[in-house]
């Protein structure tokens, strides 16, 4: 992306597209609502999710404030990048631990214990960054950021909880005085997690979409930031879980085994199943408006999505009690069948929507690399259009140069082809008309492709 | 206008469609579910009398004690319902829900003359454990209409301590 992002510098925009003043609006208004809704809910409600709202909203403030700074930094010149990422990470590190500690503190801690918490913590982490590392992965054309897969990531963990345990609390506080308990208790609940939880998560993609627009081509990226939020906010859900159950069943001596059932259905069985299916429909939706001509469609491409994500969250909440878990030896093929059967059409739903994105991806890419190179401009030339359209076989290329020049010429090649793959995705969308950058954006990323590749050969020639 | 790839984005657009059609009629089926177990409209303004929620001894079958709010885990206890309250021909049940939503003692349904002998009901430990789970505790008085509770008459909540 180092390409563009020096392209968009050489290139000031005069005037910032309306999406933006939608992104401010859009945070602006959740920021009211976390600030009124953790005031009301601490007034009248008083519970212990009332107060930890209430002090958590320091901690929702540095999330916000980094990841301004670490999104605003893309378009800083390297020096000031490098200063605003590192006040970035300092801030989401400071937000995240913070959480933790409400968390911990005034939901938990009093029965689990602050050691239970963190181990909990601990449990959830190589899951999650294993998860977050395959997300990224399946966009195997042109990998996502980190920066970006992990904001979302934490949008999820952090703000993302945060807006839905008042509003769910509130929810639920409303049913339990005025529902008759049973199957129609457990349908409001449903509607509850489903519908609050995805606008939650899915006010994540949205904004990233909004005021991350180059990071953000189609579908498949979509898919990679949608799941992303939903890891984070498994990864947070599953904590508060583990140490809830933990405490619960501690005394009877069996508080151990609760904690770990709850890590291996979420973190390992549901890791990819719930949250992160959910979400990435959001995704899917937003990607594919990314690309749609009209604001008609794009409206209704992100609302089916959100449908979509609400559905799917909706049904497993409603009608798990359908398919109820037998104390005997088949109890572990159950609980696996349950998740298969349940959440298994919905991802496998969202798997065949990344399969079609990456193969549209792959094909428009394929055809702008030949375009390009038949331009005879020298940023991709005939010989590399081969490598190019395989990521395998690009892959095959980083590692021949690693052999000849160490890794030093690895990583200058894998910036090289990232530039590449870069162009032809800007290219794409120029054809398609969905970019609003000038014209002379594709001339500068060309220059910064050519001087890549010079780069690259004075170290693979050893100058 | 677009060339060649627009058509596959379509593709994508429609079969996203096709499902959020889909999505839609499970959230419709929610809607009726919702609907089949909180009919609307079946608002009595019946009240039942709940007394109290005290302290239950298992021994004597009695409870103990002032009204309380709130109980320690290793403490059992019992909400006492007044029947007599109640007209003759409706048809109740009383039951306590613990924070998982499972049923953990009830009575009924049955109208209240018959229920007359039934007005302490008392929290049962779930089988396998010593004590209460703690959480809250929800105890309902309902209301049945065709085989089916359709409305609450009666509630308390109480908290049952870590």
């Amino acid at each position: 992306m180092g390409a563009l992002t020096s392209a968009r510098r050489a290139n000031p925009r005069g005037r910032r597209p309306a999406r933006y003043a939608i992104a401010l609006a859009i945070a602006v208004a959740l920021s009211l609502v976390l600030v009124a809704s953790s005031i009301l809910n601490y007034v009248y409600l008083d519970t212990v999710a009332g107060r930890t709202s209430l002090y958590g909203l320091l901690a929702v403030a540095l999330i916000a404030l980094g990841t301004f700074i670490g999104v605003r930094a893309v378009d800083r010149d390297p020096a000031r990048r490098r200063r605003d990422f590192i006040r970035a990470a300092v801030l989401l590190g400071l937000a995240a631990l913070l959480w933790l500690l409400l968390i911990d503190v005034f939901i938990f801690t009093n029965a689990a214990g602050p050691g239970v918490a963190a181990i909990c913590a601990l449990a959830c982490l190589p899951t999650t960054a294993f998860g977050l590392w395959v997300v990224r992965r399946i966009d195997r054309n042109e990998k996502e950021p980190w920066r970006l897969v992990l904001v979302a990531a934490a949008w999820g963990a952090v703000v993302a909880t945060s807006l839905v345990i008042w509003a769910e609390s509130l929810w639920q506080e409303i049913a339990i005085r005025t529902l008759v308990p049973g199957p129609g208790f457990d349908v409001s609940t449903a509607f509850s997690a489903g519908i609050l939880e995805e606008l939650a998560k899915g006010s994540a993609v949205v904004l990233l979409f909004l005021v991350m627009r180059n990071e953000f081509d189609d579908v498949v990226d979509g898919i990679v930031y949608g799941a992303a939020v939903g890891l984070g906010f498994n990864f947070m859900e599953s904590i508060a879980y583990m140490t809830n159950l933990y405490a619960i069943f501690a005394p009877d001596g069996v508080g151990g085994y609760a904690a770990g059932f709850q890590w291996y259905a979420r973190q390992v069985l549901g890791l990819f199943f719930g949250h992160a299916t959910y979400t990435a429909f959001v995704g899917a939706g937003v990607g594919i408006a990314r690309q749609l001509p009209t604001t008609r469609k794009k409206l209704i491409a992100i609302a089916a999505g959100f449908l979509v994500a609400i559905a799917a969250h909706f049904a497993w909440d409603a009608w798990i009690n359908l398919f109820p878990i037998e104390k005997n030896n088949f109890a572990i093929l159950e609980i696996h069948l349950r998740t298969l059967i349940m959440t298994g059409p919905f991802t496998a739903a969202v798997v065949a929507l990344l399969l079609l994105g990456l193969h549209i991806e792959s094909q428009a890419l394929a055809d702008q690399f030949r375009k390009e190179a038949a331009l005879g401009s020298g940023a991709i030339t005939p010989d590399e259009v081969p490598i190019l359209m395989s990521p395998w076989r690009r892959f095959q290329q980083r590692l021949r140069v690693l052999g000849r020049g160490g890794l030093r010429a690895y990583i200058r090649l894998a910036r090289l082809q990232a530039a590449q793959v870069d162009l032809a995705m800007e290219r794409w969308h120029r054809e398609r008309q969905e970019v609003d950058s000038p014209l002379e954006v594709d001339q500068e990323m060309r220059r910064q492709v050519i001087a890549l590749r010079e780069q690259f050969v004075r170290v693979i020639s050893g100058g | 206008m677009f060339a060649a790839p627009l058509d596959q984005v379509r593709t994508l657009y429609r079969t996203l469609l096709v499902f959020a059609a889909v999505s839609l009629l499970i959230l419709v089926a929610g809607l009726v579910e919702f609907a089949y177990f909180e009919p609307p409209g079946q608002h009595t303004g019946l009240k039942a009398t709940i007394a109290g929620v005290y302290q239950y001894d298992p021994d004597h079958k009695t409870t103990v004690g002032p009204d309380r709010t709130s109980f320690p885990r290793t403490v059992q206890f019992a909400a006492v319902v007044d029947w007599s309250t109640l007209p003759k021909n409706v048809v109740v049940d009383a039951r306590w829900y613990d924070g998982f939503g499972n049923v953990v003692g009830s009575v009924g349904p049955a109208t209240p003359d018959q229920l007359a002998d039934q007005t302490i009901v008392p929290v049962k430990v779930p089988p396998g454990f010593s004590h209460n789970l703690p959480g809250h505790y929800v105890f309902v008085v309902e209301r049945y209409e065709g085989g089916v509770p359709v409305e609450v008459i009666g509630r308390r909540v109480v908290l049952v301590e870590r």
